[in-house]
C-alpha cells in the first residue's frame, strides 16, 4: 500500500520501498531540517523530540512550519 | 540610558526589529546588529518541500537576542492561538507578539479577537504582546487581561507614514501600567524619536529599516533617533508657547534709545 499524507496542503504519495516509518524520517525523506522545524499533525503539535516516535498513518494531514522574515 | 522592562526582563535597547523583506539574511543580521536591538520579531510559515529553505534562526543569535514570533497571517483569535502554539514549540519560549488582521488591505488589526486570543494566551502562560490600533479603550483592556505590553500602530504596517495616531497614542501612554510599543508605519527615524518624546517605551522598525538603500545605515539612524527621543522625554521637554520669547539678554544692545 502506498502511504499518502498531505503535507502542507498537498497530497504526497511514498511507495511501499522507500515509506517513512516515522517523522523524523519523512524530514529526512524530504531534506528538512529537523533542527528549525515544527510539525503538526492533524492539528496537533509534535515536539522536536518526539519526532523519531511518532508513526505516520494514511491520510494524516502534517504541517510543517518554520521561522521566516517577518515583522 | 534607563531599562526597557517587559515580563521578567530588562533591555537596554528600545528598539525593536522586525526580520521581514531583507534582500537577504546577512544583511538583516548586520542591521539588526547596527540596530543595536535586543529583541528581533520572526513569523512562522509552512516550509516549501519542494525547495530548499534558508534557515532564517541560522542568522540570528539567539544568545544575543530574544526571539518574538508573531502570529502574523492569523484572520481570526483561533488561528492565532495556533500560531502563538506552534511559534512556542518552535523557539522554545513563550513571548509573542500578537497580531489578528482581517483585512488584507490596510492590515488593520481586529480588536475583539485580539482581546479574545490574548485572553486564551496569558492564561496558557504567554507573554502577550499585542499589536492593536490605537484605541485607548481596548490597550486597558489587554492590559487588564494580562499581556505584557500594548503595540498601537502609529499608520498602516508597512506604510511609513509615521505618527498619524499619535492623539491616541498620548492616551495610551497615560493611562499604561504596562510599557507601550509604538509599531507599524514609522518610516524614518524621526517618527521614532517623536514616539519617544511622547513617552512611549519603545518602538518597533521593519519596512523602513529593511527596504531603505543601506539598511545598516538606517538601522544606526533609528537606533539614535530612538535614543534620543527617550532622552529628550527623560529629560522634561521645555513647554511650548505662542508668541516668540528671546533667548539671549535683551538689555546692552550696542545702540541708545
Amino acid at each position: 500500500m502506498t502511504l499518502i499524507l498531505k503535507i502542507n496542503g498537498v497530497d504526497k504519495g511514498f511507495a511501499d520501498d522507500r515509506t517513512p516509518e516515522n517523522l523524523s524520517e519523512l524530514l529526512d525523506d524530504l531534506g528538512i531540517s529537523q533542527a528549525t522545524v515544527v510539525a503538526e499533525i492533524d492539528g496537533l503539535i509534535i515536539n522536536r523530540k518526539d519526532f523519531a516516535r511518532t508513526p505516520l498513518q494514511p491520510g494524516q494531514a502534517i504541517e510543517l512550519v518554520r521561522f521566516v522574515g517577518g515583522g | 540610558m534607563d531599562k526597557l522592562k517587559i515580563a521578567d526582563k530588562e533591555f537596554d535597547s528600545r528598539l525593536l526589529i522586525g526580520t521581514g523583506k531583507y534582500a537577504s539574511n546577512d544583511i538583516m543580521a548586520g542591521a539588526v546588529a547596527a540596530a543595536g536591538a535586543e529583541i528581533v520579531t520572526v513569523a512562522l510559515r509552512r516550509v516549501d518541500i519542494d525547495n530548499e529553505n534558508d534557515d532564517l534562526l541560522a542568522a540570528i543569535d539567539r544568545t544575543k537576542y530574544l526571539l518574538l514570533p508573531n502570529t502574523s497571517g492569523a484572520r481570526d483569535a483561533e488561528e492565532a492561538i495556533r500560531l502563538a502554539r506552534l511559534a512556542r514549540a518552535a523557539s522554545g519560549i513563550n513571548w509573542v507578539k500578537l497580531e489578528v488582521t482581517p483585512d488584507p488591505y490596510y492590515l488593520l488589526p481586529d480588536g475583539s479577537e485580539t482581546l479574545k486570543a490574548a485572553e486564551t494566551l496569558v492564561k496558557d502562560g504567554f507573554v502577550v504582546l499585542p499589536y492593536i490600533n490605537a484605541d485607548p479603550i481596548l490597550a486597558k483592556k489587554l492590559q487588564d487581561v494580562g499581556t505584557a505590553t500594548v503595540m498601537p500602530l502609529a499608520s498602516p504596517i508597512g506604510s511609513n507614514q509615521g505618527l498619524k495616531t499619535g492623539d491616541s497614542i498620548e492616551i495610551i501612554i497615560e493611562q499604561a501600567t504596562v510599557p507601550v510599543v509604538v509599531d507599524a508605519g514609522l518610516g524614518l527615524p524621526s517618527h521614532a524619536a517623536e514616539a519617544m518624546e511622547m513617552g512611549a517605551d519603545a518602538v518597533l522598525v521593519n519596512t523602513a529599516i529593511a527596504t531603505a538603500g543601506d539598511p545598516v545605515g538606517m538601522a544606526i539612524a533609528f537606533r539614535r533617533a530612538t535614543e534620543a527621543g527617550r532622552l529628550a522625554f527623560n529629560s522634561g521637554p521645555a513647554g511650548t508657547g505662542g508668541g516668540a520669547v528671546a533667548s539671549s539678554p535683551l538689555t546692552g544692545f550696542l545702540r541708545n534709545e
